[in-house]
Formats: C-alpha cells, structure tokens, sequence
C-alpha cells in the first residue's frame, strides 16, 4: 500500500494512547472502574439498588441502636416492678400470718403503699421524652391517679350546660375506669348533646366498659360532673369538646391508691431488617392492668393490711404472687426482642460487608490489575510518542544535498 | 529523414513536458495538506513518429495535459461512514451533558428517594419527634428538587438542540448552494474532455461536509451532481440548490421543511442533523417519559399510602407531595404538598406515638408501581438506559473515527500527496529537462559545426 501521509495515523495512535492513559490513571486514583453509567450501564443499574440496600442497612443498624437503648430501659423498669412485687409478697407474708399487730398492719399497709407507688413510678417510665407503656399514647404519663368524679370547665351557675347543649362533632371523649382497667370512647356527631354523652356512659355500664353507678349528669354548678360510684377504684376523664372545656377532678374526690390507664393498646413495630420488624413496646393495660392486675392486686393488698384480716391479707397476698408471676412472663418477650436485636445488630453488620464487597465488585477496581494497567498504558503512551517523534520528520528530503 | 532541426524540436518538447510536469509536482506539493486535494499527474504520450519509407523516427515526446488520481468508491464510503460518524457524535455530546444528572451522586433521584425512606424508617423508632419528622420532610424536598433538576435538564437539553438543527439547515443551504454554482463548471469541463481537476476537488470536499450534516444521495448525472437527502428531498440539481427552511411547530421544536414547505423532520435520521433529530425528538422525550411516569406514580403510590395513616394531630393523612393529573411533565412539576412535620401521617390509629402508618409509606420502596417495577427498579432501568445509550453513542462514534481513518489512509494511498514520490519525481523530471537542454546544447554545437564548414575558421 501506498502511505502518503502519516500524520493522520500517528494522531489517533497518540490520541487512543493518552485516553487509555487517562482512563488508567482515573481509576487508579478513583479505584473505580465505573464513574459515570456509560463506563457499565448494567454495574450502574445494579449500584442503583445495591446502594438503596446500604443505605436501608445502615438505618436499620440505627434503629437497632435507637430502639435497643428503649428496650433495655423498659427492661429496667419492669425488673424494678418485679422487685417491688417481690418485696409486696414480703409484706404480704408478715401480714397474713394473723400475729401481727394493728399498728403492724398498719406500718405494712403504709410500706405497701409506697411499693404501689414505686411500680406507678416504673409504669410511668419515660425515654428521650417517651412514656414506654402508654401504647402509642407516648406524650403523657400512662397511669393517672383516679378520682370519683370529674368536672368540665365549662358551665356555671350563671350559664349552666344542660343535657340539651349540643356537642361539637368530632370531638372525643374518653372515660377509664381505674376498676374495670377499660377505657370508654365518645367521638360526638352531628346533633349529639350531652344527653347523648350521658346515654352512650350508661350503654358502656351496661356493657361493663364502665363500673356499675358511672354517671354524667349536670351538677348544681352548671357543669358537667362524670362520677363513679366505685369508691376504691374510681375513673379518669378527659375531653377535648370545647363546649365542655378540659375535664378535671373534682377537690377531694381522688381515690387513694386507684390508678387509671389513660394509654391505648397499641403496639408500635420497627424494621430492622429487609423482612424483620420488632414489637419495640409492652402497652402498659397489658403488662399492669390486665391478666393478673398488678397495680389492683397491690391495691387490694393495702386494703388487706389496713383492715387487719389475715384472711384477706392471705388472699390479696395470693394475688400479688400471681400478678408477679403475670410480669416475670410478660417480660419474656422484651427480653427476648433484646436478644434478637443484639444478634440482628451483628447480622446487619456482616450484611453491610456482603453490600460492600459486591459493590467494589460492580463497580471498583482490582488496584494490583489497575496498577498493571496504568504502567502498561504509560509504556505504550511513551512507545507511541517515540515512535510519532522518529517517523515524522523523516523525509526523504532529508536526504537530499541541497542545491 | 531526420534531421537536427527535427532532433532540435523533439528536445524543445522534451523541455516544454518537462517543466509541464514539474509545475504539476509543483502543485501537489503545494496541495500535500490541502483538505480533499487529489494527487495530479501529467499525462505524457509518445509524438507520432515520421515515417520515411521503411523508416520510422521517433518525434520525442508530447504533453497531454494532467489527471486527478481519484477513487470514486473509497470517497463514497467516507462520505457514508462521516454520516454515520456525525450522527454518533451528536447524541454523544448531548447524551454526555445528560449523564451526569443520572450518575450516582449525594443529589440524584436514586440516593434522596433512598433517603426518603431511611428518614421514614428513622421516624417509626420515634413517632412524635420533630425532629424526625422534619427529617422526613427535607428528604421529601431533595427527593423532589431531583426530580425537578432531571426533568429541567433533560428539557434545557431538549430545547438546547433547536439552535443546531437552525446552524445545520443554515450550513446545508450554504453547502447546496456553492455545490450547484460548481456544477456548471464541471459540466464544461466534462464536455471538453478535461478534469475536473481543483474544481471536482472543491465539489467533493463540500459533498463530504455536507455528509457531516445530512444524510445525501449523490447521483452523477450530465449536468454534474445531483444531491437530495435520504426521502429524496432534492437539494441540488444541475447549477440549482434547494433550499430547506426551519419552522417553529406545534411543539415548539424547529422542523425542517423542504423547498416546498412540507415538513421533512422526521425523514431526517442521520448525520450531525438527523443525530441532533433523534435526540430531540425520540431519545429525550423516551427519557422523560419514563421520568414523568416514575415521579407521577411514586408520588401519588405515597399520598396512597400517607391517606391510609393519621397525622400527629389526630387527621387523616393528606397528600405529601402534589402530582400533577397527567403523567407528562410530572417530574418537573411535582412538589411538596406539606410543610408541616405535624402532618406526616405516621400514625395508624390517630395518636401522635403511633408508628402502624409508617409500613405503608416505607411498603412504597418494595412495593411494584402500575408499571410493574419497584421505584428503585425504575429508576435503575433509567439510568441503565441513559448509561447504555451514551455507552452506545461511544462505541460508533469510537467506530467510525476508525473506520474514517482507515478509509482516508485508504484513499490518501490513491489520491494523497506523498512528498517522497513528489521529491523523486521532481529528480526525475529536472534530470530529463537537464538531458533534453543537453541534447539542444549538442544540437547547437552541431549547428555551428554545419555552419562554419567550408570557412577559414573550419580549417
């Protein structure tokens, strides 16, 4: 073949050498093989899945960290309540022998007031600003001490509510009873009034939601007075119907060592892994007041000691026992979701080198080969420029003695 | 019967070839870089001889003329591959400013939709958090923005490619127009005989460039080239150019129209004009297409998924982002519908502490769309296709460059100018008009021998 001319040939050789130069040398410093989608449109695509996988890891590794911290707090608080049952069946034995003294009885009532205090306080146990057993009910204190009778702020004699004053749809009304555990739930419709409120009450008596003798009626004041008729157990209300006004507790009407569970039942879960979610809260209806209720049992046991009867005392001793053993089994569970999380946390963490590795698979460079690669293309630049700066200026005019 | 006079006249043609062709050395040395320029070479023939009885004498030699060593079907295929090879290069400038957008960065859809449900996932530990909750929102809002960033740049570059396809008519009509005005001239030259020479050069060179920005169908017919494009638009028949014309249509894109107004756009498919057509019209308006349909989908799968929760006041959830009815043009208008944390509707029974919502906004990551993949999975398919174009448009334009090369080579070993052949002809060619100014020397010497015979200075 006849060559003219080779500077054309030369250039793209020179070219096609530095691009292979410059492709070698990016990787190299990058360590990546694909920058851009084009270098591996598949690698890419698959990067785009693989780094939503990581990042889904790496937050589930959070949450892990975050909801262990809460768990183990609740743990905390629920082993306090066993210990506190522990040391209320102590008591209960000392009283329940029918040896003890008045004043004894008297002394343990008084100690087993402060154990029901000291598993109010752990039932109320907050984290970070979250009460743990309210359920989803997270914002204020799950166990509210309980009175005979509540007021509405609004009304008075002056302008008194009425059975005929309407309600304001939407708005809810809650009543639990500190003796049946249950919470009753009034959301008004259109053309409700309070005497549909009163009516709804004596359905959910009825129904056993509330205590035998819960009223709502208007009192002399012009208010609207919910009452219980349950002297030791009592209620706690609350409304957000602005034509009631907030609902309080009436002065004097607390009932000593009564406590309503003012939480919901639910129970939030968390992902911590592609297919894995985690119960991260006991309700505390559950674990204190339903099944063996352990705040009612510590409440018949103070009632037990301040009466003397050793009978009774037996009995109510009896039930602490059972509402201990209820905790211990209720606390199953919470341990075990601890465990789980601990081996979850160890799971995510191999996960998150399996993500890496195939990541640097898809699109990272073997540096030994990325190496090789950038000396063999620098070898091959500089044969290419040699070989430009020796072939091009020879001519054979070059050759040729002048004149 | 020869004489000197008759040797003197055959070496006086010997000089006039002889210079002949050293002007035409001249010339392609000149020409060694001149871009289309087709080697020349002189045409020498054998004068008849003069016959004097059974005797034959040669005459010496006679200068026909010169001819461009040309090859017709190597400059056809660089005309084809210089089509295909302006094609490849305009996608790939395009599709190269496209890419970034779809290249995995701490901005692009993949990573904030990501983000978007890390945020939510973050939230369902803690429900009532402000924090969380606005954390969900600033994800919300990057994942929008994206969406919005992709969408305008696929849009800027949409409309960005109106001012070629105006630059690349406005190149053709000049091209036509200078091709057509050659012709005439070519056709004189063809009637007389001679070649075409620098002037066949020029209307081939301006072919190729021609080739670089539509497709042409060349024929050679008595009144020179005929050009038209690929649907048989006529652009130059004899010393005539058709000029084609850009319209702005109901799409807001410029269309090519013909010398007679009709609409020729989607007829153009190749070369640096077609390229920039396919971009504009097919390849873009696909990418957005996909785009619209995965922003309008996503979001309304999440306002589907945030109405079936309760936000912290208790609520029922309302939309999160605000989509757009039609699927077109979703991505760049798509928005936050919220600005308040307090509505995220985590919650599944209406108080602030519950989570029970927050599975079906985060179901929307593993969830199919109507279309059948999963967010990420579209989203992938997306960047897969941009990579997979760009890695396309890489691979002919790397192809074609090649291809040029080996063709040029392929005619520059027929046409160019080699300046080692030129330099020897240029020895060849002085050596002969030295031998023939030699042979008029003896012719002379022999003169003035004829001359002075029978004188004193003879004796």
């Amino acid at each position: 073949m006849r060559v003219a001319n080779m500077v054309p040939d030369m250039q793209y050789a020179v070219q096609q050498s530095q691009q292979a130069l410059s492709v070698a040398l990016q990787q190299v410093s990058t360590g990546l093989r694909v920058n851009q989608p084009s270098d591996d449109p598949a690698a890419s695509a698959s990067m785009v899945i693989s780094l939503a996988s990581s990042a889904n890891v790496d937050q589930y590794t959070n949450n892990v960290s975050a909801i262990q911290s809460q768990m183990q707090t609740a743990d905390a608080a629920i082993n306090s309540v066993v210990t506190s049952l522990n040391t209320a069946v102590t008591l209960a034995s000392a009283g329940s022998t029918g040896t003890s003294s008045a004043a004894n009885d008297q002394a343990l009532a008084a100690q087993a007031q402060g154990v029901l205090s000291s598993v109010i306080s752990q039932a109320n146990t907050s984290f970070q600003g979250v009460y743990l057993f309210g359920g989803s009910a997270t914002d204020t204190p799950p166990f509210v001490a309980a009175s005979t009778t509540y007021t509405s702020q609004k009304g008075s004699a002056a302008v008194p509510l009425s059975t005929t004053s309407p309600l304001t749809p939407g708005s809810v009304t809650i009543v639990n009873d500190a003796s049946t555990g249950k919470a009753f739930s009034f959301t008004a419709t259109a053309g409700d009034t309070i005497a549909t409120l009163a009516s709804a009450i004596s359905g959910a008596v009825a129904a056993g939601t509330l205590s035998l003798g819960t009223t709502a009626t208007i009192n002399a004041k012009g208010e609207l007075a919910v009452s219980s008729n349950s002297g030791t157990h009592g209620i706690v209300v609350s409304s957000n119907d602005a034509v009631l006004g907030s609902m309080s507790a009436g002065f004097g009407t607390e009932v000593s060592n009564a406590y309503a569970y003012v939480g919901n039942s639910t129970v939030n879960s968390v992902q911590v892994g592609d297919s894995t979610t985690v119960a991260t809260n006991v309700p505390g209806d559950q674990l204190f007041t339903s099944g063996a209720n352990v705040i009612g049992s510590l409440n018949g046991l103070i009632t037990a000691l301040q009466t003397g009867n050793s009978a009774t005392v037996a009995g109510a001793a009896s039930a602490v026992s059972t509402a201990l053993s209820y905790v211990s089994q209720q606390r199953v569970p919470l341990d075990n979701t601890i465990s789980q999380l601990s081996d979850q946390d160890s799971f995510l963490g191999q996960e998150t080198v399996t993500l890496t590795t195939r990541q640097t698979a898809l699109v990272g460079v073997n540096l030994a080969t990325a190496a090789t690669s950038l000396s063999q293309a620098e070898l091959d630049n500089t044969a290419v420029l040699a070989a430009a700066s020796k072939v091009l200026p020879e001519t054979l005019l070059n050759y040729l003695a002048p004149g | 019967m020869s004489s000197i006079s008759s040797a003197l006249s055959s070496a006086t043609q010997s000089l006039l070839a002889d210079t002949a062709a050293l002007q035409i050395t001249t010339n392609n040395i000149a020409n060694a870089n001149t871009p289309g320029y087709s080697r020349e070479v002189p045409i020498f023939q054998e004068a008849a001889p003069t016959v004097d009885g059974n005797l034959s004498v040669g005459n010496g030699v006679v200068f026909e003329g010169y001819q461009s060593v040309r090859d017709e079907l190597v400059s056809n295929q660089i005309q084809q591959e210089t089509q295909a090879q302006s094609s490849a290069n305009a996608q790939l400038s395009s599709l190269q400013q496209i890419q970034p957008t779809f290249t995995t960065s701490t901005e692009d859809i993949g990573t904030q939709m990501s983000a978007l449900f890390t945020s939510l996932s973050s939230l369902s530990t803690n429900p009532a958090s402000s924090a969380e909750r606005q954390g969900v929102l600033t994800a919300g809002s990057n994942l929008v923005a994206a969406f919005n960033t992709a969408s305008s740049a696929l849009t800027t570059q949409q409309s960005a490619l109106n001012l070629p396809v105006t630059q690349d008519v406005s190149q053709i009509n000049q091209l036509t127009q200078q091709i057509a005005a050659l012709n005439p001239k070519l056709a004189e030259l063809a009637a007389a005989g001679q070649d075409g020479g620098s002037l066949q050069d020029q209307q081939t060179q301006l072919v190729l460039q021609l080739s670089a920005l539509t497709n042409v169908s060349a024929t050679q017919t008595a009144s020179g080239e005929t050009l038209s494009t690929g649907n048989g638009t006529p652009l130059v028949v004899g010393s005539q150019s058709y000029a084609l014309q850009t319209a702005t249509g109901s799409d807001g894109m410029q269309h090519v129209l013909d010398h007679n107004g009709a609409d020729i756009t989607a007829s153009l498919t190749s070369a640096g004009l077609g390229g920039t057509i396919q971009m504009r019209d097919k390849t873009i308006p696909g990418l957005l297409g996909q785009l619209d349909t995965l922003a309008n989908q996503f979001g309304n799968a999440f306002n589907a998924a945030q109405a079936e929760g309760f936000d912290q006041n208790g609520a029922p959830g309302a939309n999160f982002f605000t989509v757009p009815a039609a699927v077109a043009g979703s991505a760049g208008v798509i928005a936050m519908a919220i600005t308040d944390p307090a509505k995220i509707a985590a919650s599944s029974d209406g108080s602030a502490g519950s989570n029970g919502n927050l599975a079906n906004l985060s179901a929307v990551q593993t969830n199919p769309l109507s279309a059948g993949n999963t967010p990420a999975d579209a989203y992938a398919s997306l960047v897969y296709q941009v990579g997979s174009l760009t890695s396309n448009a890489t691979a002919e334009s790397t192809a074609t460059t090649a291809s040029l090369l080996q063709l040029n080579d392929q005619l520059s070993s027929v046409s160019g100018v080699s300046i080692d052949q030129e330099a020897t002809n240029l020895i060849t060619f002085q050596t002969a008009y030295q031998a023939a100014a030699r042979v008029i020397s003896t012719m002379q010497a022999m003169f003035s021998v004829t001359m002075t015979m029978g004188t004193a200075a003879a004796e």
